[in-house]
């Protein structure tokens, strides 16, 4: 739906029922929002407290921010990346190793700005790496699937499979653990990159070439915007948000491990389908060239805020898994009946 | 025999797949002295038994130009069930209940997927979490057990000196699966959306039968991967069976699938299984990690993706190449033409 490529071409009656499925899809989310608030305000204790909605919006910065960096690759039309978490704990792994050792330097052991530097490193060439072969013409989910296993793979290597320590005053504590205007810096982090993806893919012609080359690939090669190097961009902008996901987390844990995102995370067991879940609950269509980071943001906050309250109602992990499972597959289907005809299948 | 060499020789990634295991088998055959052995044989059959299930299952998938993600829940959810209920109902009933679970789901999924037209990675998303998360309901989040030991043991008995009762039963599905895709009706039509969706809709077949074959006969062999998983070790875990979904992208791939649809076939997919196979019976001799286990599938994986890749590339080229050589010549044959007409 390559929105403001056409709007000037299409007629009025076309316009007015592209406006109205925008928002319907939006309307349908916030109405979600409101019934789910309402439930918990009625039937679940402890839910209306500034403490417990600050963990929420805690909860969802930690998907969020990786879900933001997954958005620009949806939005490019190269659907998602399956290396997500493997990217973090690798990255994790080096901030890590960077904080401990500093990488066999003793002189550099602890210098935070040189871990993050680190573990950004791995994540842009990471990125790149994976991007070139996407824009080549390798098909995404093949190529993260097999980037994920060897990401994986070197990360437990380098750190033998074992939990890096490192001692608690450390300078990254900021980031970890420390706060501001009774935020957590994490929150702040969240907000602050989905106001700036937001700005880049509604007012840069860079964001506007994302939606580009999503919404109508020939159109985009025509134009002399090849999916190339969009590929390697968004790949880059993705696991660079992973990269810097894993280093807010690993400060916060003071240690790290190669399975520290694979293992039971959070709601789902599995931080990368979460995070892709994020991204299609927030109804951006996987097909690309429509949707918006700010949906993306909302989904986030959906999904921490229903599973909060399965957790304060005490749920075990398998509803739980249910609950964000028939989500996504509600929304799924619910945007491709929207879309059923204005959209030409592939 | 004549007719399986020529194809063999025609399909380039076939016979590259034929190579790379060769390569890969004649490598440990080298390394290791016990690699080649009846006892090896077996272990690697019985172990096909598992990872050509999912291969095959994902070859189907992507024979018909879609890819199925849900495979590893599918697969553990089946286990689940048919571990859970192979002590009070019996193991040919639990078994029965499993695979016809597991067929529906695929056959919902491919319902789903023609009826809305998305793609199919869209939805088995959702589905691989939302069936996880069943699984783990059925499980009620714990390691489902046997108490009944004969039934694993009955599986594992060996038979012929290379096979079991299980890779028996899978060398079947195999057979039948095969003859099913290649002279059917409704194995011919998976491959025509895959390769040419849109030629195919025009001349009239509908999306909506090979689409529900195609992800049921997945659902169906995922299921079937899942359950001998379960019965063989007796064991079922809801959050289980996830390293599936690599080890069977990679012997589909391996096997000379084309991410496009429409290509690749049976055959293939048992070859991929078995290059898998090799390396991963290859690697227990090493001693090596889990880890490294998938670094290496993973690069071959990779091997794989490029050597496809480039040859794609290469036969674009090769055609534009051509169809440019023919251009010019038809251009020299005009002005040799005019030549002649204005000479005169």
């Amino acid at each position: 739906m390559s929105t403001v490529i056409q709007e000037s071409q299409q007629p009025i009656s076309a316009k007015f029922l592209q406006f109205y499925k925008d928002r319907t899809l939006l309307a349908i989310l916030l109405s979600l929002f409101a019934v789910m608030f309402v439930y918990g305000i009625f039937f679940t204790d402890n839910y209306l407290t500034i403490t417990n909605f600050k963990a929420i919006i805690r909860d969802a910065a930690l998907y969020g921010i990786m879900a933001i960096g997954l958005t620009f690759v949806t939005l490019s039309g190269n659907f998602f990346l399956l290396s997500l978490k493997e990217t973090a704990s690798i990255c994790g792994v080096t901030f890590a190793m960077g904080m401990a050792t500093g990488f066999g330097s003793p002189d550099l052991a602890g210098n935070f700005m040189v871990s993050l530097l680190a573990a950004l490193a791995v994540g842009v060439v990471s990125g790149v790496i994976q991007g070139y072969f996407v824009g080549m013409g390798g098909n995404p989910i093949v190529v993260t699937l097999g980037g994920a296993g060897i990401l994986y793979g070197i990360g437990a290597w380098w750190s033998d499979n074992l939990v890096i320590n490192f001692t608690r005053p450390h300078d990254a504590e900021w980031l970890g653990t420390g706060s501001f205007l009774g935020l957590p810096s994490i929150t702040w982090s969240f907000i602050l990159i989905a106001i700036a993806a937001e700005i880049v893919l509604r007012h840069t012609n860079f964001g506007r070439k994302v939606y580009l080359v999503g919404a109508n690939k020939a159109a985009g090669k025509a134009t002399g915007h090849e999916n190339f190097s969009m590929a390697i961009i968004v790949f880059t902008i993705c696991s660079v948000c992973c990269a810097f996901v894993a280093v807010a987390f690993v400060a916060q844990m003071d240690s790290a491990q190669s399975n520290y995102f694979s293992a039971e995370f959070g709601s789902s067991g599995d931080m990368t389908i979460l995070v892709i879940a994020t991204v299609m609950v927030g109804g951006n269509s996987i097909m690309g060239g429509y949707g918006s980071t700010l949906r993306t943001s909302l989904g986030a906050i959906f999904i921490a805020m229903v599973d909060n309250m399965m957790v304060l109602q005490g749920f075990n992990s398998g509803p739980r898994i249910v609950g964000v499972g028939l989500m996504i597959v509600f929304s799924i289907i619910v945007f491709g009946l929207f879309a059923k005809g204005s959209r030409a299948q592939e | 025999m004549d007719n399986l060499m020529k194809r063999i020789t025609k399909d380039v990634d076939l016979s590259f797949a034929i190579l790379l295991s060769f390569c890969v088998y004649v490598f440990f055959a080298m390394n290791i002295e016990v690699f080649f052995s009846h006892n090896i044989s077996f272990a690697i059959l019985e172990r096909f038994a598992v990872l050509g299930l999912v291969g095959l299952a994902l070859t189907i998938c992507i024979i018909a130009g879609e890819i199925d993600l849900s495979i590893g829940s599918n697969a553990a959810l089946c286990a689940v069930i048919v571990v859970k209920l192979t002590d009070p109902l019996g193991a040919p009933l639990a078994m029965l209940i499993g695979l016809s679970v597991s067929t529906l789901i695929g056959a919902t999924q491919g319902f789903v997927i023609a009826f809305i037209r998305i793609r199919a990675i869209v939805i088995t998303v959702g589905t691989l979490m939302l069936l996880r998360g069943v699984a783990l309901l059925i499980a009620e989040e714990k390691t489902v057990m046997l108490t009944d030991f004969r039934v694993p043991d009955f599986i594992t008995t060996k038979v012929l000196m290379y096979f079991s009762p299980a890779s028996l039963t899978v060398i079947f599905i195999f057979i039948c699966v095969g003859i099913f895709m290649r002279y059917t009706k409704y194995g011919r039509e998976i491959y025509a959306i895959g390769g040419a969706r849109k030629e195919a809709l025009t001349a009239g077949i509908p999306l909506r039968r090979p689409m529900i074959i195609a992800f049921a006969l997945s659902g169906f062999c995922a299921g079937f991967a899942g359950t001998v998983i379960g019965l063989k070790s007796g064991t079922a875990q809801g959050l289980g069976l996830q390293y599936l979904l690599l080890a069977g992208t990679v012997a589909a791939f391996v096997g000379g699938v084309s991410i496009l649809g429409g290509k690749g076939g049976v055959l293939g997919a048992a070859i991929g299984a078995l290059t898998v196979n090799f390396l991963n019976t290859g690697l227990v001799f090493y001693a090596l990690q889990v880890h490294f286990v998938q670094l290496f599938t993973s690069v071959l994986l990779v091997i794989v993706i490029v050597f496809q890749t480039m040859s794609r590339i290469f036969d674009s080229r090769q055609a534009r190449k051509s169809l440019l050589e023919t251009i010019d010549e038809r251009k020299t044959a005009l002005l040799e033409k005019k030549r002649t007409v204005l000479g005169k």
